[in-house]
């Protein structure tokens, strides 16, 4: 192992940073407004296959000279976030206007995505309900100033990067501040704390979850899409490998905080990064690459039991709300 | 219990009615998901340019236009009713148990290990070793969000999310590393998986019997699993622990108050449900493939959920809800065969069932306990404290 190894795992977990920031991000807003959302993964899932096809039809339909492009990726990118938006709006029906316990919509949101996927692969990609042909193309890449002239290579961790990452981790700005000095954040969290006050100061609670969890459907799609189009070129069935339940760990462990959240994001990043680049560190060379992929689910699960810190969800996530729209 | 409120001879009809009522709320419901799910799937056949009639007589003759067919039917039944079971099982006493996916990957890999090694055992104990260490493994897995839920409060739906992601490397690990294969037929290229196991270790087939076909791999598991849809009824109606369970479940405050331990039953229905869990994936590493695989079927343990609620957690009724789940999914093989709607289809109505399901079923519950709230406000019961209306709730439902 050499410092190079280092940046380079650096490098990579970047890369999954921006994935699981994405997605968490996604979550944060679902469940800052009172809707637990389990069915990341399946927003993700939604995003891959839309992401690609998005990048294919546009591809197809564009005049000679753009085609398969920077313009395809992006069209990609942005069909797969419209796309996880429209199918979180299923989430967002079930639990807010028809009140279905959230974990039981989330989990039949993860088991809906897996089908649709191939539905829609089917139908977008001639018949191919696993993957899309290979071989897209990317995003032109980033060098970040400064950092990535850090001498004794350390600059790799911050060269070749996609914009998407950079765009990623400024998102923290926007994000912090729609939730903590707009009006709009006030009442969005408000709804996730209190339903009763909120709705008896006039705050339109069933708004404000449905923004929230076509929010997250928009972020894990996005999250997807530049999974799918810009890292790998291509959807592949089961390519999101449980990413979008990691995110959910990041989002437990940051305590549903955007700032805080950047760090778990990039840390199970790493944790992913590890077994690709650094398997012959001392100490890891002794594990099984397995093992290090178990890292994330064990930390959250020794953080919730509340060995280490405390984590504390929304108070009235996952909590049916009774006023408003009526059956 | 409570008897001093109401009259017996006015009480007996109500409860029945009340019962009744509820039965035939659930099967409403059922039969309008049903047909929500097959006309908007008739409406993306339409699409697709073919007849509606012709897409679902296709489904059903290949589930049902003979024994052979019902039989394949009846296998991809089998680890859905175990694992429809166990859902339901924690789902009794108000316990989410997402975590049945992850309970049966280890539970395989044990199942694995026993098949490989426990070849000592004579005659038709080793399969039984088999089965009894699959569940041991499945409530093993089951058992640590069991025990950090009543012992820390961790909520069980992370726990088991999290557990279920610490499986999946678990089974890659087991199958890269300890029961890697070491016999494999020279220059053949096989996937990573376990060396295949001694015949002693499989379940014997009993569709053949009856005329199904060797292919649909219908096996005596089917019989384990409608006879622990029978226990798991028994236990959950008739027992102790299934009282206890459904008073945890529906009120915990009052089952503290009745002097029932919370967490002692919380522990045991997670065990319960892990050993059910664990029985999931025996059909396909020792029915249908003789090994485990990294190739293996996955999301059983989420398709159970759907397949529990289609039951509305009842034991007897997550049987049928399996067969019709089952019914669905063989129907792909129908689509590519006979049409030319893709077989992905199958999966979308399966989607659309489950949805419109779980929307269904609480509105329905919600007008039936607005009906009945309104019902008791005219008799006058409302006095009762919220207590004791659970408790005497509970009663009911017993008898």
């Amino acid at each position: 192992m050499s410092l190079v190894d280092v940046a380079v795992a650096v490098q990579i977990s970047l890369t999954y940073f921006t994935i699981i920031y994405l997605t968490g991000l996604g979550g944060l807003y679902s469940e800052r407004s009172g809707i637990v959302n389990i069915g990341l993964e399946g927003l993700m899932i939604i995003g891959t296959v839309t992401g690609a096809a998005g990048a294919r039809f546009f591809a197809d339909a564009a005049p000679d000279g753009l085609g398969w492009g920077a313009w395809s990726v992006a069209i990609g990118l942005l069909f797969g976030a419209f796309c996880g938006a429209l199918f979180a709006l299923v989430h967002a029906a079930a639990t807010v206007t028809f009140r279905v316990d959230h974990i039981v919509s989330g989990v039949v949101i993860n088991l809906v995505a897996i089908g649709l996927a191939r539905f829609l692969s089917a139908t977008f990609f001639d018949g191919q309900a696993t993957q899309s042909n290979p071989g897209g193309p990317h995003l032109p890449i980033l060098n970040v100033p400064l950092l990535s002239d850090l001498p004794a290579q350390v600059g790799r961790a911050f060269s070749g990067l996609s914009p998407v990452v950079v765009f990623a981790a400024l998102l923290v700005f926007p994000v912090w501040y729609s939730l903590y000095r707009t009006r709009w954040g006030l009442r969005l969290r408000s709804c996730g704390e209190n339903p009763e006050a909120a709705r008896s100061l006039g705050v339109r609670v069933s708004a404000y979850r449905y923004e929230g969890v076509m929010l997250s459907g928009a972020l894990a799609g996005l999250s997807g899409a530049f999974l799918a189009v810009e890292e790998i070129g291509n959807w592949r069935e089961g390519q999101t490998l449980g990413l979008g339940f990691i995110s959910l760990a990041a989002l437990i462990l940051s305590n549903w905080n955007p700032v805080r959240l950047l760090f778990f994001a990039w840390l199970f990043g790493f944790a992913k990064a590890i077994p690709l680049r650094l398997d012959d560190a001392p100490l890891i060379n002794l594990l099984p690459p397995q093992f290090i992929n178990m890292i994330p689910y064990v930390v959250t699960i020794v953080a919730i039991a509340g060995f280490v810190g405390k984590v504390r969800p929304p108070a009235a996530a996952g909590r049916a709300y009774e006023g408003g729209s009526a059956i | 219990m409570a008897t001093v409120t109401a009259a017996p001879e006015q009480a007996a009809p109500r409860i029945r009615s009340d019962r009744l009522e509820r039965i035939a709320g659930q099967a409403l419901a059922l039969l309008a998901s049903l047909l929500i799910a097959l006309l908007l799937g008739a409406v993306l056949i339409v699409a697709y340019g073919e007849s509606p009639a012709q897409v679902y007589g296709a489904i059903w003759e290949f589930s049902f236009g003979s024994v052979s067919n019902f039989g394949y039917v009846l296998a991809i039944a089998t680890p859905l009713i175990f694992s429809a079971l166990a859902v339901a099982v924690c789902f009794k006493g108000g316990l989410f148990n997402i975590g049945v996916e992850g309970q049966y990957l280890v539970a395989m890999v044990a199942a694995a290990w026993a098949a490989l090694n426990l070849d000592f055992l004579p005659g038709g104990l080793h399969v039984v070793g088999v089965l009894v260490v699959a569940s041991l493994g499945g409530m093993i897995w089951a058992a640590v969000p069991g025990v950090l839920k009543v012992k820390t409060g961790a909520h069980e739906v992370v726990t088991t999310i999290m557990m279920n992601g610490i499986a999946v490397s678990f089974l890659a690990w087991a199958v890269n590393f300890p029961l890697k294969a070491q016999e494999i037929p020279a220059g053949q290229n096989v996937d990573l998986r376990t060396d295949v196991f001694p015949d002693s270790a499989l379940v014997g087939d009993i569709g053949t019997t009856f005329g199904v076909s060797r292919g649909a791999h219908l096996s005596w598991l089917l019989l384990l699993a409608i006879a622990a849809s029978i226990v798991v009824w028994f236990l959950l109606r008739r027992t102790r622990l299934g009282y206890e369970a459904r008073a945890v479940g529906s009120s915990p405050g009052s089952a503290r108050a009745g002097g029932i331990s919370i967490g002692g039953t919380q522990i045991k229905l997670f065990l319960i449900s892990g050993a059910l869990a664990g029985l999931v994936g025996m059909q396909q590493i020792l029915a249908d493939r003789g090994y485990l695989g990294l190739n293996y079927v996955a999301v059983l343990g989420f398709t159970g959920i759907a397949v529990a609620f289609l039951g509305q957690n009842n034991p007897i009724g997550i049987i049928f809800a399996a067969i019709l789940w089952a019914v669905l999914s063989r129907g792909e093989v129908a689509l590519q065969i006979e049409t030319e709607v893709p077989r992905e289809f199958v999966i979308i109505l399966q989607g659309i069932l489950i949805l419109s399901v779980v929307i269904t079923y609480q509105i329905a519950k919600r007008r039936l306990a607005a009906r009945q709230l309104q019902r008791a406000g005219a008799v006058g019961s409302l006095e009762d404290s919220a207590a004791a209306e659970d408790i005497e709730g509970l009663a009911k439902e017993d008898r």
